[in-house]
C-alpha cells in the first residue's frame, strides 16, 4: 500500500503554472461581494444603533473593514498550500495564546480578550480557523480506505477538544460550540463512516449531565430561562423578551430606518454586537431580516459549491469548514436573538461590531479566494 | 486500484458535503420559519408590547367641580396638597427608606409591610404612593432631609377642602378614594379608580357633574423608565361647578338656633362644665367633635345641643333655603385619610352625627300630622267648617280609651278650633269617620310616604299606613284603634323633616305639588304637579294654622311674628316616644324635663309666613326636646324672622 499522497497528484498532473490574470479570473468574486454588501449593511445597522451617529461603533467598524479587505489579500496571495504546511504551528500557537490568557486575559468576569496595541483581540475567533485548518491539514493526508479505522479520529478529536474545553471554560459557550461544530464538519465531511457518527452523539447524551456540571451558573441561568422564558421577564430573561418584543413588533416591513423604538430607547441589550440582527429586524421587518438571511445563506451555498468544484483535498475540507463556520455563526445568532437556543453571545459576522470576527472571517475569505485561485497547481 | 478508491472517496466526500449543505439548510428554513412567526404571525401582539414598552399612558385627572351656596359662598372647593411617592429603582434599601420615613409622617408597620410588598410586586421604575395628603410640616420635614432619602418624592395633586367645616356637613357630604364596588358597578371606570368619588350629600348626588373628564398623556419612557418627553393628547375637562339654593348664612343660623333651642348657653371651659364632663359620660362623647359647646336647661343641667332638624323650602320654586341636621361632622375629615380617633368619636357620639335627620330621620308627625286629616275629611264632605265634636278629655273606641293632651277635654270644637288647640278628639272622630284609606290618600297628595325627590341620596320615605300594608308586612287586619291613632300623626306614621316641610309648603302654594330643589340648575320650568285639592277646603286648614299663631288658644301664639309685620301660619307637635300607662297617668305624668332625654317628646313644629302672601314652608324637629309650642316652634318663628327680615 503506498504512503497517503494527495488525491490532486493523482487526478492532475503537473501543468504550469497559470499567469496572474488566470488566477484573478478564478476569484470568487461574486463570495467577495456579498462579504462588501454585508459589510456595508454593518456600517448601516451600527449607525442607527448610534442612534444615528458614526461614533462610536459605525466609523471604527468601517476602519476594519478596511484592514480586513488587506488581510485578506494578503492571506490570498500566498499558495494555499503554505497554510497546509503551517496549520499545526497555528495550532499550538492558538493553543498558547487561549491558555495565556487565563493569566493576561481581560473581561467583565470572563477571560475572553487580549490587549494587544491597543486593539482588544478574541483569540478564540482565530482559534476556530486554527481547528478547521489543522483538521483538514490532518485529513488531507490520511489514506481514505484507514478512515474506517477508529484510530483516525483519536488525533482529530484531541484537534478539536482541547481548544474547545479551552474556550468552554473562558468561559464562552457560543464561541466553543461553534468551534466543534466547524470541526465536527470537517470531520464529517472527510469521511467519518456512519456508525462512529451515531456512537459520538451517543455518548454526548450520556455526557450530557457531566458537561451541565461544568458550565458556569450563568450558563446553567440562561438554558433554564431558555426553557421558560416567561419566568424572568424582568432580570435574565430580559435580553431574550425584548429581543423577541423588537423583532415581532417590527412586523412585516419594519418600522423603518433609525425608528426602532425597542433599540433607541435602549430596551434592547447589546444592540450593536449580539443583538444587532434584532435591530435590522424591528427597523426594516421581515423582509429585512430575511433579506440579511438570504444573503448569508446564498454565501454558505456559494461556498459549499466552491469546496465541491476543488480538487486539492486539503482546500476542499478548509473551505467546507469555513462555510460551516458561516453558517454556524449566523444561525446561533439568529436562533439566540429568535429565543430558539439560549443566550450565549455569538456575533452576526460582517455586522456586528467586534474587531476579532469580522477580521477572523476576511482571513477566512482570504484563504478560500487562496484555496481557489492556487487549486490547479498542484505544487505538493 | 487506488484510483478506483479515489474515485469512491471523491464520491463520498461530494454526498457528505451535500448532506452537510442540506443540513444547513433546513437549519436555515427554520430559522426563517421562526421570523415569519415572530414577525409576521404574532407582529401585532408584538407590536402591543412594543408600545407599552415606549410609551406610559397616564390618565391627567380633571380638576373637581366646587359646590357653592347660593352667594358664592364656597362650600367644597380644591386645595393643592402633597402626595408622597417612592420609586424603588432609586432605592437602596426599601425598607430602610420607609423605616426613616415612619420617623417623619407616622407610618405604622402593616403599612409599610404592604408598601414594600407592592413595591415587590411591581415594576422597579413605577412610584408607589405613600401619603395622599401631607401637612405643611410632614413636607417641610421630609424636604429637609431629602437628600438623604433618593427616590422619594412629592407630587402635586388635588385634594378636597369643605371651608365650611362642619356647616357644610351632611349637604356637602366628601370624597374619598373610589372603591372596588363602584368600579364594578360602573360609577366610575377602572381608569379613573386612582379619583375620589362624592360618597355621601351633594357630592355624591351630583358626581357625574361634578366630576369632569380627564384628560390623557402620553410618556415616552427609555428602558429605565425615565421620562423622555412628554405628549398631551387629551386636556383634562374640569367639572362643572354647583350653586346650591341655599343660603349659608341662614344655614348657620338654623343650625345655631336649633342646637341651642331654649337653653342658655355655657363656655366649656367654665369649672361647672368642666366638673360634668368628668362624671358624665355621655355629655362628654357629645361634646368630643369639638364644635358644639354646652347649654344650661331650664332645670340649671348643663346639657348637650339639641338635636333635630330644621328644614326651609321656598313654597313657589321648591328651593331648598336650609338642610340643617344636628349633630354633623366635619366633611374635611373623610375626604383624606379617617384617623381612628376621629371615626371613633363620631361613632361614639350617642347622637349619631353621621345621620342626616332632615331627610333620613323618620319621626312620627304627631298634631302636625292633623292639617292632613283634617283636610281629608272636608275634601270627602264628612265635616264642613261648622261640623263640632265634643271633647271631654278622651273618647273610647271598643274597649280602649283614647285621651285627649288637655285631660278635661276642649268642650265643644270645630275644625278651626280644633287646629289651633290642637284637640285631639275631634281628630279621633272624624279620622273614623274618613277612614285610613282617604287619609293615606290625602297624606301621599301633600308628599307624605313617598321619597321627595331632593337629589340627596339616601332620603327615606317615611310611612303612610295603609290596611294592605298591615296585612302585608304585620299579617293582621287594621283596626279602628288604629285610625285613632294615626288621626293624630302617631302609631305608624312616620315622615322626615324634609317631608314635613313639602307637605307644609304645598298647604301654603295650594295650586302645585311642589317638590325640593337643591340647586340653581334643576330651578327653571316650574313643571310641579297640580295639587288637586279643593281651594276652599285648603283655606279653612290655612285660616287655622293662622290661629294656631294667633287665635286666643293658639298653641304657638307666643312664636308669631306679627311685630316685624309678619304673620305666620304654623302648627305645634309634642310626640311620645313611649306610651304612658294607666298608672302613670293617674298618678300624675312624671314632667317631660325629668324623664331620661330618650324618653321624652319630640318637639315638632311646621309653618309657613307671611300667611297672607306665603314665600317660605319650615318645619323644626327636635328630638326629645319636649313641647312643639314651648321648643320648636320659637326656633322655627327665629329662622323665619331672619329670612323674612332679610329679604324685606
Amino acid at each position: 500500500m503506498p504512503s497517503p499522497r494527495p488525491i490532486n497528484a493523482m487526478a492532475h498532473p503537473l501543468s504550469e503554472a497559470p499567469s496572474i490574470l488566470q488566477r484573478l479570473q478564478r476569484v470568487p468574486w461574486l463570495v467577495i461581494l456579498i462579504s462588501l454588501i454585508l459589510s456595508a449593511i454593518g456600517v448601516g445597522a451600527l449607525y442607527s444603533a448610534a442612534a444615528g451617529s458614526w461614533t462610536p461603533w459605525a466609523g471604527q467598524h468601517l476602519i476594519r473593514i478596511g484592514i480586513g479587505l488587506v488581510l485578506m489579500v494578503i492571506v490570498a496571495s500566498i499558495p494555499i498550500w503554505y497554510y497546509r504546511k503551517i496549520a499545526p504551528l497555528g495550532w499550538v500557537a492558538a493553543l498558547l495564546i487561549l491558555a495565556s490568557l487565563e493569566f493576561i486575559g481581560g473581561g467583565i468576569g470572563v477571560k475572553r480578550w487580549l490587549y494587544i496595541g491597543g486593539f482588544n483581540l478574541q483569540p478564540s475567533e482565530p482559534a476556530k480557523l486554527a481547528v478547521i485548518m489543522l483538521l483538514a491539514a490532518y485529513f488531507h493526508t490520511i489514506n481514505p480506505e484507514l478512515l474506517r479505522s477508529i484510530r483516525v479520529y483519536i488525533p482529530a478529536a484531541i484537534i478539536a477538544i482541547i481548544p474547545f474545553a479551552q474556550v468552554l471554560l473562558q468561559p464562552d459557550l457560543g464561541t466553543s460550540v461553534m468551534l466543534l461544530g466547524s470541526g465536527a464538519a470537517v470531520i464529517f465531511v472527510a469521511g467519518m463512516p456512519l456508525w462512529m457518527i451515531l456512537g459520538v452523539f451517543g455518548l454526548l447524551v450520556l455526557a450530557a449531565p457531566v458537561i451541565w456540571s461544568f458550565l458556569y451558573d450563568y450558563q446553567k441561568d440562561r438554558i433554564l430561562i431558555f426553557l421558560n422564558p416567561g419566568a424572568d421577564q424582568l432580570g435574565a430573561g430580559y435580553q431574550i423578551t425584548q429581543s423577541k418584543i423588537a423583532l415581532g413588533s417590527g412586523g412585516i416591513f419594519g418600522k423603518g430606518y433609525l425608528q426602532g423604538s425597542q433599540s433607541r430607547l435602549n430596551y434592547l441589550p447589546e444592540k450593536q454586537t449580539d443583538f444587532v440582527f434584532t435591530m435590522i429586524g424591528e427597523e426594516f421587518g421581515y423582509f429585512g431580516a430575511l433579506f440579511i438571511l438570504g444573503l448569508y445563506i446564498i454565501m454558505v451555498t456559494l461556498l459549499l459549491r466552491l469546496s465541491l468544484m476543488l480538487n486539492y483535498r486539503f482546500s476542499r475540507l478548509l473551505v467546507t469548514g469555513i462555510a460551516t463556520m458561516m453558517f454556524l455563526y449566523v444561525f446561533v445568532n439568529v436562533a439566540m436573538v429568535t429565543g430558539m437556543i439560549p443566550v450565549v453571545g455569538a456575533p452576526l459576522p460582517m455586522i456586528s461590531y467586534g474587531g476579532t470576527a469580522l477580521l477572523t472571517v476576511f482571513i477566512a475569505m482570504g484563504l478560500v479566494i487562496s484555496a481557489v485561485i492556487y487549486d490547479q497547481d498542484g505544487a505538493d | 486500484m487506488i484510483t478506483r478508491a479515489m474515485k469512491l472517496y471523491e464520491t463520498k466526500l461530494k454526498r457528505r458535503s451535500l448532506i452537510l449543505g442540506g443540513l444547513q439548510g433546513t437549519l436555515a428554513m427554520g430559522l426563517a420559519a421562526r421570523l415569519y412567526f415572530l414577525q409576521v404571525e404574532e407582529g401585532r401582539q408584538y407590536q402591543k408590547l412594543s408600545d407599552r414598552n415606549k410609551y406610559d399612558f397616564r390618565i391627567i385627572p380633571p380638576s373637581r367641580g366646587r359646590i357653592k351656596d347660593i352667594a358664592g359662598r364656597l362650600l367644597a372647593g380644591n386645595a393643592e396638597a402633597y402626595e408622597l411617592s417612592i420609586t424603588p429603582q432609586y432605592i437602596h434599601n426599601l425598607k430602610e427608606t420607609l423605616v426613616q420615613l415612619s420617623m417623619l409622617i407616622d407610618l405604622t408597620d402593616d403599612e409599610i409591610k404592604a408598601f414594600i410588598e407592592e413595591a415587590n410586586a411591581s415594576p422597579s421604575f413605577l412610584p408607589i404612593p405613600i401619603r395622599a395628603d401631607l401637612t405643611q410640616r410632614e413636607v417641610a420635614r421630609i424636604a429637609v432631609r431629602s437628600p438623604e432619602l433618593p427616590g422619594v418624592n412629592f407630587e402635586r395633586v388635588e385634594k378636597r377642602i369643605y371651608p365650611q367645616g362642619i356647616l357644610g356637613g351632611h349637604l356637602t357630604g366628601y370624597v374619598n378614594r373610589a372603591t372596588a364596588d363602584e368600579v364594578e358597578t360602573g360609577v366610575i371606570t377602572r381608569e379613573l379608580a386612582n379619583l375620589s368619588t362624592g360618597k355621601s350629600g351633594v357630592e355624591k348626588a351630583f358626581e357625574r357633574q361634578l366630576r369632569g373628564y380627564p384628560g390623557r398623556e402620553r410618556i415616552l419612557v427609555n428602558a429605565v423608565g425615565r421620562p423622555i418627553r412628554t405628549a398631551v393628547d387629551e386636556r383634562p375637562k374640569s367639572g362643572a361647578d354647583l350653586n346650591l339654593t341655599i343660603n349659608m348664612d341662614d344655614q348657620l343660623f338654623a343650625i345655631e338656633t336649633l342646637k341651642k333651642g331654649q337653653k342658655k348657653p355655657l363656655s366649656l371651659t367654665s369649672p361647672r362644665v368642666k366638673r360634668t364632663l368628668e362624671t358624665d359620660d355621655e355629655l362628654a362623647k357629645i361634646l368630643a367633635d369639638g364644635q358644639s359647646t354646652a347649654f344650661e336647661d331650664e332645670k340649671g343641667r348643663v346639657v348637650p345641643p339639641e338635636t333635630g332638624s330644621v328644614v326651609v323650602l321656598d313654597i313657589k320654586t321648591g328651593e331648598v333655603k336650609t338642610l340643617v341636621s344636628s349633630p354633623t361632622f366635619d366633611p374635611n375629615l373623610f375626604s383624606g385619610r379617617l384617623s381612628s380617633r376621629d371615626w371613633n368619636m363620631l361613632m361614639e357620639n350617642p347622637r349619631t352625627p353621621l345621620l342626616d335627620r332632615s331627610l333620613s330621620g323618620q319621626y312620627s308627625p304627631g298634631s302636625t300630622f292633623k292639617m292632613v286629616v283634617a283636610l281629608a275629611a272636608l275634601e270627602a264632605g264628612v265635616i264642613n267648617e261648622k261640623t263640632s265634636f265634643h271633647c271631654e278629655g278622651h273618647r273610647t273606641v271598643g274597649n280602649q280609651d283614647f285621651h285627649c293632651w288637655l285631660k278635661d277635654g276642649h268642650g265643644q270644637v270645630n275644625v278651626l278650633n280644633a287646629i289651633e288647640q290642637s284637640c285631639d278628639v275631634f281628630f279621633y272622630e272624624i279620622g273614623l269617620k274618613v277612614g285610613i284609606k282617604r287619609i293615606a290618600e290625602m297624606a301621599r297628595k301633600l308628599g307624605l310616604g313617598e321619597k321627595t325627590g331632593i337629589s340627596i341620596p339616601g332620603e327615606k320615605q317615611g310611612l303612610i299606613p295603609s290596611k294592605d300594608w298591615k296585612m302585608a308586612t304585620h299579617g293582621r287586619s287594621w283596626t279602628l284603634g288604629e285610625t285613632v291613632n294615626a288621626s293624630i300623626g302617631q302609631g305608624y306614621v312616620l315622615t322626615t323633616p324634609l317631608q314635613l316641610a313639602v307637605m307644609t309648603a304645598r298647604l301654603a302654594n295650594g295650586k302645585q305639588a311642589i317638590t325640593p330643589r337643591l340647586t340653581t340648575s334643576e330651578l327653571g320650568g316650574q313643571d310641579f304637579e297640580p295639587l288637586d285639592i279643593s281651594p276652599a277646603a285648603l283655606k279653612v286648614i290655612q285660616r287655622s294654622m293662622r290661629r294656631v299663631m294667633n287665635g286666643p288658644k293658639g298653641t304657638a301664639r307666643r312664636s308669631d311674628l306679627s311685630d316685624i309685620g309678619v304673620p305666620m301660619a304654623g302648627k305645634t307637635g309634642t310626640v311620645q316616644v313611649r306610651a304612658i300607662s294607666k298608672a302613670e297617668r293617674e298618678e300624675g305624668v312624671i314632667d317631660n324635663m325629668d324623664r331620661q332625654w330618650k324618653f321624652r317628646d319630640h318637639a315638632l313644629f311646621v309653618s309657613y309666613a307671611p300667611y297672607d302672601n306665603p314665600r317660605y314652608a319650615i318645619a323644626v324637629v327636635v328630638e326629645h326636646g319636649g313641647g312643639g309650642s314651648s321648643t320648636a316652634a320659637p326656633i322655627a318663628s327665629a329662622v323665619m324672622r331672619k329670612l323674612l327680615k332679610e329679604s324685606g
